[in-house]
């Protein structure tokens, strides 16, 4: 402590063993990113002739999002619609389906926001608005929805007493009439506005269907449950319920495989069709107690990530969770393997109880242990 | 009259100091208004909203870059200075360059907020400064630092106390943050949201690795001093310090919940900001047990009341912090004016209560002068009440505004945000109150700092003879 060459060389490392992990660790997964079509081919492909999304900004609308954030609007206003599980952005009705970082690799100003004191607007070109009621918006909100505390922008159009071509009519509040002109600044922020638009569906997000909300999904596993006996449709459900939810009590499996089980080509492995799942059970009751890294051969094709101990706080799924998510995991998808029992996962957990709770294992080591 | 080692340690550090108390003063007030001007345009959204310069998301932005790089930068300047120069029992030296360096950083800041209010803002959380301004304010952020660093090199006794820990660590650690960010935001800026999520990383770690450290050090030199006692239990102080230095680094980030993120980036946040439990306990143990043997001074001494408002306050509101931050209640509050909370108690109830201790506890000795205690107390008063209506404010608003905005029927504007209306205007009149308690602050400096030509009497008698004689 007394040397500060060695002090900061302390306080340094601290900071960046978290930088390496947050950004190296985000940029080495997300930074290569690049427009897809909704659909892939079996291997991953892309398919010929198919259209890529997401789609860049037109050059006005580029130049409105210049606007947008210079103006501040993104102290009030988010871009971006959560996850099901972590709140009710789709419901409300901000968007067809969640955000996903590949929404925003094209845009060179990334304006996801924090606050919400306004309403989300990462689907606000779908809204079906005019662009004339967005100017109108735009000038003065309140002569639209009398509380709204969104800030009027008058500096951005030219007020006329008459009517002139290309002026919009406004009645405000107390009757007053007034003719606007937008200036070249509010026809890009509207430009902006109308190309925010999340309407395509991509390999690893589809819309949510609101007549089917996720739960009813869960009838259609049972094309073989007719024949399953109840517990082991009932450990089937919990299990899937622990593999989508992301929180306390869940595992987020989904975050990382995927509702489809098939992962992301190059980062996350698949679970469909994997002898690591369909295969030895000691291998991945391991994994879902401590995670997993360094090299893993998944169906012919290797992987090298990181899946931290599952769960939150990580580590934290009990052996019933663990016995569920893996006899689901075993039974969906059209995988079809045996049940895990809660008391199988106890003998396991029970001979590695010296093991670190973040220590997580690699896959020559799961290999040889047998 | 006898001059100890002190007093020429004080007099070497008259001028840096002052110079930077004054102008942390005039940030103050910018701030104030600032803040006044974007709380009052909640209320009423026509409150100037002809004028393109004063739009709500500009005032704002620009009112905490004041806060945060104006009055937050200058007096971190003034009292590092200070105390290292105390520790170090070393006169201060390269008091030009100081100067000279800290026009500029002062400059730069002005240029700056001009550059946002006049619509050139950046995206990057607490980097929304233009651009251009960035290496005028690294530079001379620089030369200040590393004169630091040499004033502390001169030190008489090579062995270090919690204070220099901190201190230095805070100083440090903001250029570092700033040159981490700056790389992947500028010059090899990351795609997409990894960009959000670097800047929400360094947003939050200015608060927790830069104002934290820097007034917790505050805390570890003023208290023992006033009180007369050595800290108790010491011993966990370098514990404390090794928590922060490798937690907070990785706490700050759980506000991305469910966004589009990698998922495990707000899991281990959560995690890490759970674990911040431990760093805390030390500080308010270090800080308490220590003030509380002898109550009375922490009633009658104004600094040491500042200071200790400032710690506990630190303590409530990290431990408020840590159950916001699980799962269950982040995902309620994740995008309401519950963020206002947690900036607010950060850089209001902690780190200005603090500084304004050590101000008030710095200043008589540099200049000789004392402030007047109707004054003081006047300003502790105020800063309690507008601090407290501002963040309960916040805190209830906050979590009316994620509950209701958590039930997709409510209408928007008429449900949601009409219900926390009533907070908006609360904050408002918090503000005024803390105008004006702000305005009392820097006339006491003022002052103290800046001589009186009618007070004067030698220099004033002989102006009015020579009045007369005309
Ligand atoms: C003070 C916070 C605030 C700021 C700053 C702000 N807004 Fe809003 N905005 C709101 C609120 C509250 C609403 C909901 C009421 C309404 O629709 O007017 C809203 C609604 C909107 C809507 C309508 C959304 C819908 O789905 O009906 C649009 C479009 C919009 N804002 C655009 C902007 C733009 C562009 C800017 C920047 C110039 C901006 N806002 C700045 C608070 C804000
Ligand atoms: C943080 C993202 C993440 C989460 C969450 C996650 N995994 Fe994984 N998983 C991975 C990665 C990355 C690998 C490959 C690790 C390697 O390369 O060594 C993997 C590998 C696996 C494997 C072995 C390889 C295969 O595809 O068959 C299984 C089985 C598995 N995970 C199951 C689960 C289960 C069950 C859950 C939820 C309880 C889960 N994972 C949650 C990222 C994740």
């Amino acid at each position: 402590m007394n040397n500060i060459f060695k002090f900061s060389f302390g306080i340094f490392s601290t900071l960046a063993v978290a930088w390496f992990a947050f950004v190296v660790g985000a940029r080495k997964q997300f930074g290569d990113l690049s427009p897809t079509s909704s659909v892939l081919n079996e291997d991953g492909s892309i398919p010929e002739d198919s259209d890529l999304y997401p789609i860049a900004f037109s050059g006005a609308a580029q130049q409105g999002a210049e606007e947008y954030l210079s103006l501040g609007c993104a102290t009030c206003h988010t871009q971006q619609v959560r996850l099901v599980e972590a709140g009710f952005d789709v419901e409300r009705g901000w968007g067809k389906r969640p955000s996903v970082a590949r929404d925003y690799i094209l845009q060179n100003e990334v304006n996801i926001g924090n606050t919400r004191v306004g309403p989300d607007l990462a689907n606000i070109g779908l809204r079906e608005y005019s662009d004339e009621w967005l100017h109108q918006h735009l000038f003065e909100p309140q002569s639209l929805i009398e509380k709204s505390i969104c800030p009027p922008n008058p500096f951005l159009y030219d007020i006329k007493d008459s009517n002139v071509s290309g002026a919009l009519q406004i009645i405000s509040e107390d009757n007053t009439t007034r003719f606007v002109k937008p200036g070249i600044k509010a026809n890009r922020i509207v430009a902006y506005l109308q190309e925010l638009r999340q309407d395509y569906e991509l390999p690893e997000m589809s819309f949510v269907e609101e007549e089917e909300p996720v739960t009813s999904e869960l009838v259609t596993i049972p094309t073989t449950s007719t024949k399953l006996p109840s517990w082991l449709s009932d450990q089937i459900s919990s299990g899937k319920e622990i593999y989508t939810k992301v929180g306390p009590g869940g595992g987020g499996c989904v975050s990382c495989h995927q509702p489809t089980g098939l992962g992301q080509p190059g980062v996350f492995p698949p679970l469909v069709d994997s002898d690591w799942v369909l295969g030895d059970k000691e291998r991945i009751i391991k994994i879902s107690m401590h995670g997993l890294m360094g090299e893993i051969e998944v169906s012919g094709v290797k992987y090298n990530g990181v899946m931290i101990p599952p769960g939150v706080p990580p580590g934290s799924l009990t052996d019933q969770q663990i016995a569920d998510v893996l006899t689901y995991i075993r039974n969906d998808w059209g995988n079809s393997g045996s049940a895990i029992s809660p008391e199988e996962v106890a003998i396991v957990r029970d001979s590695v109880k010296d093991r670190g709770q973040m220590q997580m294992w690699t896959a020559a080591e799961l290999n040889s242990d047998k | 009259m006898k001059i100890t080692d002190e007093q020429v340690i004080d007099k070497s550090a008259k001028w840096v100091v002052s110079f930077f108390v004054a102008s942390a003063g005039l940030w103050l007030l910018a701030a104030a208004l600032l803040a006044y001007i974007a709380a009052a345009k909640l209320t009423d959204p026509f409150f100037l909203s002809s004028f393109e310069f004063f739009t709500y998301g500009k005032v704002k932005i620009a009112q905490a870059n004041a806060f945060v790089y104006g009055w937050g930068g200058n007096s971190i300047f003034a009292i590092s200075i200070w105390i290292i120069a105390r520790l170090s029992q070393a006169e201060v030296r390269g008091r030009v360059l100081l100067l000279v360096a800290g026009f500029i950083w002062n400059i730069g800041i002005t240029l700056g907020l001009l550059g946002i209010l006049d619509g050139h803002m950046n995206s990057h959380e607490m980097l929304e400064m233009p651009k251009e301004i960035w290496p005028l304010l690294f530079i001379s952020y620089a030369i200040i630092t590393c004169l630091i660093i040499v004033l502390h090199r001169s030190r008489k006794y090579s062995d270090t106390i919690a204070p220099q820990w901190f201190i230095l660590a805070a100083i440090l650690w903001f250029p570092a943050l700033f040159l981490i960010a700056w790389n992947g935001l500028e010059i090899n800026p990351s795609p997409g949201t990894v960009q959000s999520v670097l800047s929400m990383w360094f947003g939050q770690n200015l608060i927790w690795l830069w104002l934290t450290p820097f007034a917790l050090g505050v805390a570890y030199y003023i208290i023992p001093s006033i009180i007369g006692k050595p800290i108790d239990k010491y011993y966990l102080a370098i514990f404390g310090f090794w928590c922060i230095a490798s937690l907070a680094p990785w706490s700050v980030v759980h506000h991305l919940e469910g966004g589009p993120v990698p998922m495990w980036i707000p899991a281990i946040g959560t995690v890490m900001s759970i674990a911040m439990i431990f760093p805390i306990a030390v500080a308010s143990t270090n800080f308490h047990a220590t003030a509380f043997k002898d109550i009375d001074k922490v009633w009658n001494s104004l600094p040491l009341r500042f200071v200790i408002f400032g710690t506990l306050s630190y303590t409530i509101s990290s431990y408020i912090g840590v159950i916001f931050s699980l799962p269950a209640v982040a995902k309620l509050t994740q995008f309401s004016i519950i963020n206002e909370f947690h900036f607010n108690q950060r850089v209001y109830g902690f780190f200005s209560m603090i500084v304004f201790g050590a101000v008030y506890y710095m200043l008589p000795k540099i200049t000789g002068k004392e402030i007047t205690i109707a004054a003081k107390t006047f300003h502790f008063w105020t800063s309690a009440l507008g601090v407290m209506m501002l963040l309960l404010a916040y805190l209830i608003g906050g979590l009316t505004h994620g509950v209701l905005a958590q039930q997709p029927d409510l209408d928007w504007a008429n449900s949601v945000i009409a219900s926390i209306q009533p907070y908006f205007l609360i904050t408002e009149i918090s503000f005024i109150i803390l105008g004006f308690s702000q305005l009392v602050f820097v006339i006491n400096i003022w002052k103290v700092l800046v001589p009186n030509p009618f007070e004067d009497t030698g220099r004033s008698k002989k102006f009015a003879s020579k009045a007369s004689t005309v």
